[in-house]
């Protein structure tokens, strides 16, 4: 083994410390797997890796975090990282949720999966210093016919100059190799291609602390009723799940659609909005508004189970497409004062 | 900061430097023993034990017989069962788990068949909690078990090769449980040594001298015989004789040994800094590692401060508790669980215990329970511990012996807020199906509304619930739905669906909605439907008012709550079963389930040079649930919607006016069958055409098939199904010819039974 890397700056406990903010499906759990295996067994540092787990599945938050420090150091704590070194973002649309960018030191580093250079990005996450890295890890991955996981991987190998990338590279050679060796050449690929393509730029200047909150719970002992009861059922419509979407999702053309149902049968997340109507010979019938985007996950069921050549189409998702193009269940539209109760 | 340990193994023994986490160090610990038999059942977070030992095995790595019951209690049975033939048994279980499998573990101890049981400890239900504190571990330790604790993945992999070696000691002859904490051991990946060749292992543990075993025909043995008062005080007492042995004697020597083979040393309790502490914490596991690294900070700041934290529970090392605290003026217990109303959790009753057995001791105590359900335990709580330490010590006193660390009181001003009006009668009651009987033939009559006009039936469950991209689940529940005219009360059984809709403080479910675990979902709802009818009867509910009770539940709730669902069909509560079967145990990352078809892989059924899927036939629960003579069981998909729908309308009213009904319907989950989310509705519609899943219905006992592929020339082979799926492709490869030819001739043997019973109205 070569000589241990040197660690560019630690925490009072001795550890550099890097979370990943993703989705789960996007594979951060393994990218984070796969950064601490090549820190650890390739380069001889001591670390640990963990992500957080809820019980929601595919589609839901998932945070992922590596720390390393000295070889001769232990790893004691089991705590979350509430203040990164660095932050990786793997779904642009996480940024909504300020609270992904809680902890941040003045000069973290903070890599995005998105399609905007880092001045647009540094905007965007609305920081005042830090070095800020971008790569559209989405088009790589769908290119590769990968994940974006191994595109970020690359994105941070050349972000942490600390880290040998040939060492990840052998990571990921080695985690795909023995199941899944077709995938090997083409993570590879998307790896070196995130590496190649991150734009990453540092930005000097009056930095700031940005504080990590922990997040607590709206009910406690005192409002909370007793037993676990919810008592206000059927709140989840205040949920946004719109990040569950991994690049596509479905266009509706309401100048094609017969009205059949067929979309509204097969929808796993109640996502389209009908309407009394009338049909085309003035008798009462059902009409098909639109597609409440808040919900969708992009499955595109809907565009498999559409009988009508065009009524449902799926596109490539772009920024403020479903925003302009959805409709609101009518809850949202009749119950937004409500919005602020969970 | 924090020093590594130092390795120093025994010469020429060879230890493999890797990134693991808990489970996956209990797993190589496991495979290297070579356990004869693991009996288990899936739960989080224990269950990758089980997959890891799994996935080893397909590749060769072991020959453990892994045997999944069909609930905790069956697994501990198949354990205790195991252990009296004479080999090694392995178990793994947590939370609930350890809950419905408890009744046995005092048989396990009481007939004195060693095994060993990894507890992963997590919380209690209820309410439902995924993740980890020590509720579970306080019950197991009533069990007169062993119980060592394993504070990180090292430990875990040591305590589990220690086990064996402690429990099968002839003075010993004890189960015993490794308890290691859930996620925050179990799911962290930490830096591990581990012996390169399981030889290594396997001479430490050596075999198994069982001085008796049920298998031998010349020796013969009664087990179990009952026993009454004069006698099992003495049993007892011979159990009480045997945790002295292993704490005076089999526990020391068999950490000394290993501390000698592996170059790592564990003591009955661990200490940190304690030699001169004037200030301790006691804490389990590895909150107690996170606390050392605050010892070091307030070391620094010139406190006299330790962590003090045990490596077995059980026997309770009650000396060099006592040794460790004789000088110390302020203890802070943490306790990860709470013995409600006994002021302080378990572990508190019995470290104040051994306090007061030492005359000379004048430490004074305080007790917080921290930590529930897998809160984080950050430094700064650990710090809030020490600091009441300091406090205590400075002023002699204890002012709050028992409270609560860390909770939120919440603000009282804020109140839920209504997110949805309750569904009006007139708004679910549209006529869009209806049902009628012929009197002169006795058959249902039912129209259904096409698919437009249905969408004006109001959802039950609404958006906003947290299940993966083309879930079928819900696809295929609010079909089902569209079928139901009025009122609607829901009760799900631990699953997919119920986790995903129902996580505090969101709920999907506009009616009302009710979880239970899943062994008792269908007994539960029986009691809410006699109940309601007794009500009624009494006067205490208006006569008009009228609710379908429908309990929902996965395949896997269809094992484990089998017994349940038949109980409640003999009784005949008025009431729906509508079972989604996607084939495994998907909450918990796909495990196989009874109703996952031969051949198919999941998560304990891989794939590889000796791994060949599941090896027996899919569970065909219609059938069964027929056997009950219920008044009516269906199946049904969502690609065929006016016809699931129809059915929804006749069990509604059979549920109304006869008893209890049945439901299956075939549900896709994209993640684990490895499909395109977008395909869910062509996959369950091919498993129809292929005959694997057809579509049918037994009314008062006369079968109906509602759909015959054959006859609308749609019949497909199975492999056009198989070969949708990632979970299957393998099958259509050569070397899996077995398999496929078994499961095609079981899909046509039922299929033809099916078709005979369709003919002939008695059968």
């Amino acid at each position: 083994m070569a000589q241990v890397p040197e660690l560019p700056k630690t925490n009072e406990l001795g550890f550099f410390e890097i979370r990943f903010e993703s989705i789960g499906g996007l594979g951060a759990h393994l990218a984070g797997q796969m950064l601490a295996e090549a820190g650890v067994l390739r380069l001889g540092l001591n670390g640990a890796h963990f992500s957080s787990y809820g019980s929601e599945k595919k589609g839901s938050p998932v945070k992922s975090f590596v720390r390393f420090c000295a070889p001769t150091q232990a790893v004691r704590t089991n705590s979350p990282i509430e203040r990164p070194h660095v932050l990786v973002i793997f779904h642009e649309r996480l940024i909504k949720d300020r609270s992904v960018l809680s902890g941040l030191y003045p000069d973290s580093t903070i890599i995005v999966n998105s399609t905007l250079s880092p001045d647009e990005m540094k905007q965007r996450l609305g920081i005042k210093s830090g070095t800020v890295g971008t790569v559209d890890a989405l088009s790589i991955a769908v290119e590769e016919k990968t994940r974006v996981n191994t595109a970020m991987l690359g994105a941070i190998a050349r972000a942490l100059t600390f880290l040998d990338p040939q060492a990840l590279r052998d990571t990921i050679r080695a985690t795909f190799e023995h199941r899944y060796p077709h995938l090997v050449e083409a993570n590879l690929r998307t790896f070196d291609r995130g590496y190649n393509e991150l734009q990453l730029k540092t930005f000097a200047g009056e930095g700031e602390e940005l504080p990590y909150v922990r997040p607590r719970p709206q009910f406690g002992y005192l409002n909370a009723p007793i037993g676990g009861i919810i008592v206000n059922p059927g709140n989840s419509i205040w949920k946004d799940l719109s990040a569950s979407r991994s690049g596509f999702l479905p266009a509706y053309d309401r100048s094609k659609c017969i009205d059949c149902g067929q979309c509204d049968l097969v929808c796993p997340d109640m996502c389209f909005v009908w309407e009394k109507s009338t049909d085309k010979r003035g008798r009462p019938a059902m009409a098909l508004v639109g597609i409440d985007y808040q919900y969708c996950k992009g499955c595109l069921k809907c565009v498999e189970a559409c009988p009508v050549e065009g009524a449902l189409t799926a596109i490539r998702e772009t920024e403020g497409y479903a925003e302009t193009h959805g409709v609101s269940h009518r809850w949202n539209r009749e119950a937004t004062t409500a919005r602020q109760a969970v | 900061m924090a020093v590594a340990r130092k390795e120093e193994p025994g010469v020429g023994l060879a230890q493999e430097v890797a990134l693991k986490t808990g489970n996956e160090m209990a797993a190589l610990a496991a495979s290297q023993i070579n356990y004869h038999i693991m009996g288990y059942y899936p739960i989080t977070p224990s269950t990758e034990i089980a997959e890891f030992l799994d996935e080893m095995k397909a590749e060769g790595l072991h020959q453990i017989y892994m045997i999944e019951g069909e609930g905790e209690h069956s697994a501990a049975g198949i354990c205790y069962g195991a252990s009296t033939a004479g080999g090694r048994v392995f178990n793994a279980t947590s939370a609930n788990g350890l809950m419905y499998a408890i009744e046995q573990l005092p048989v396990q101890s009481g007939t004195r068949f060693p095994m060993v049981l990894d507890l992963v400890t997590r919380t209690i239900s209820g309410p439902l909690d995924i993740r980890g504190d020590h509720s579970d571990l306080y019950f197991a330790m009533h069990t007169g078990w062993i119980v060592l604790l394993a504070r990180d993945p090292q430990a875990v992999y040591d305590m589990n090769i220690m086990a064996v070696r402690i429990g099968e000691h002839p003075d010993v002859m004890l189960p015993v449980i490794v308890a290691y904490d859930g996620f925050f051991t179990s799911h962290q990946k930490r830096r591990v040594q581990f012996f390169r060749d399981a030889e290594v292992v396997r001479q430490f543990v050596g075999e198994r001298k069982q001085p008796y075993t049920t298998i031998d025909p010349r020796h013969p043995i009664t087990v179990g015989a009952y026993m009454n008062d004069p006698d099992i005080i003495n049993n007892k007492y011979q159990m009480k004789l045997a945790m002295e042995a292993a704490y005076e004697r089999v526990i020391p020597e068999v950490f000394a040994e290993y501390a000698r083979l592996s170059g790592r040393e564990y003591s009955l309790v661990d200490l940190y800094r304690m030699e001169d502490a004037e200030v301790a914490v006691f804490l389990l596991n590895s909150a107690a590692e996170t606390a050392k690294d605050v010892v070091d900070r307030l070391r620094a700041q010139g406190y006299k401060v330790g962590v003090i934290s045990p490596n077995v529970l059980r026997p309770f090392p009650v000396r060099e508790i006592q040794k460790a605290l004789r000088n110390v003026k302020a203890l802070v217990i943490g306790d990860r669980a709470d013995s409600l109303g006994g002021f302080g959790g378990s572990v508190s009753h019995e470290v104040k215990s051994a306090l007061k057995d030492d005359p000379e001791n004048r430490t004074l105590v305080a007790t917080r329970i921290y930590g529930l359900g897998g809160k984080e335990f950050y430094d700064d709580e650990a710090e809030s511990f020490f600091r009441l330490g300091l406090e205590i010590a400075r002023t002699g006193r204890v002012d709050v012996p028992y409270d609560y660390s860390d909770v939120t009181a919440g603000d009282p001003a804020v109140r839920p807020v209504q997110a949805l009006e309750p569904l009006r009668k007139e708004e679910v009651t549209l006529g869009l199906t209806q049902v009628e009987k012929d009197e002169a033939t006795g058959e249902l009559k039912v129209k259904v509304a096409p698919p437009r006009a249905l969408t004006e039936r109001p959802k039950r469950i609404v958006s906003g619930h947290g299940a993966c991209p083309g879930c079928g689940i819900f696809s295929g529940i609010d079909t089902f739905l569209k079928g139901i005219e009025g009122d609607v009360v829901i009760l799900f059984q631990t699953g997919c669906g119920y986790v995903v809709s129902a996580g505090y403080p969101y709920s999907s479910h506009r009616v009302t909605f009710i979880h239970n675990l899943f062994q008792n979902g269908a007994a539960t709802l029986g009691g809410v439907v006699d109940m309601f009818e007794e009500r009624v009867r009494r006067g205490e509910i208006p006569s008009g008012e009228d609710i379908t009770f429908i309990m929902v539940s996965g395949d896997g709730g269809m094992d484990i709550g089998m017994g349940s669902a038949i109980g409640a069909a003999l009784r005949n509560h008025k009431m729906i079963i509508l079972e989604y079967d996607n084939e495994g145990y998907m909450n918990t990352g796909s495990q196989m389930s009874y109703s996952t078809p031969i051949g198919h892989m999941t998560s304990t059924t891989h794939i590889g040079p000796a791994g060949r899927g599941k090896t027996f036939h899919h569970k065909d629960t219609p059938q069964i649930m027929a056997a009950t003579n219920i008044p009516y069981v269906f199946t049904g998909v969502e690609a065929f919607p006016q016809d699931l729908i129809r059915k929804a309308a006749k069990a509604q009213w059979y549920a109304k006016h006869e008893g209890l009904v049945y439901g299956k319907i075939l549900s896709a989950c994209p993640l684990n069958w490895r499909s395109e989310d977008k395909l869910g509705t062509k996959i369950v519609e091919t498993a129809v055409n292929c005959c694997f899943f057809p579509l049918y219905e037994v009314e008062h006992g006369k079968t109906r098939i509602t759909y015959n592929p054959e006859e609308k020339g749609k019949r497909v082979p199975v492999t056009e199904w198989l070969k949708m799926m990632g979970k299957t492709r393998h099958l259509l490869k050569p070397e899996f010819e077995p398999e496929l030819r078994a499961f095609e001739q079981e899909v046509e043997r039922r299929w033809q039974r099916l078709k005979a019973k369709h003919e002939h109205p008695l059968l």
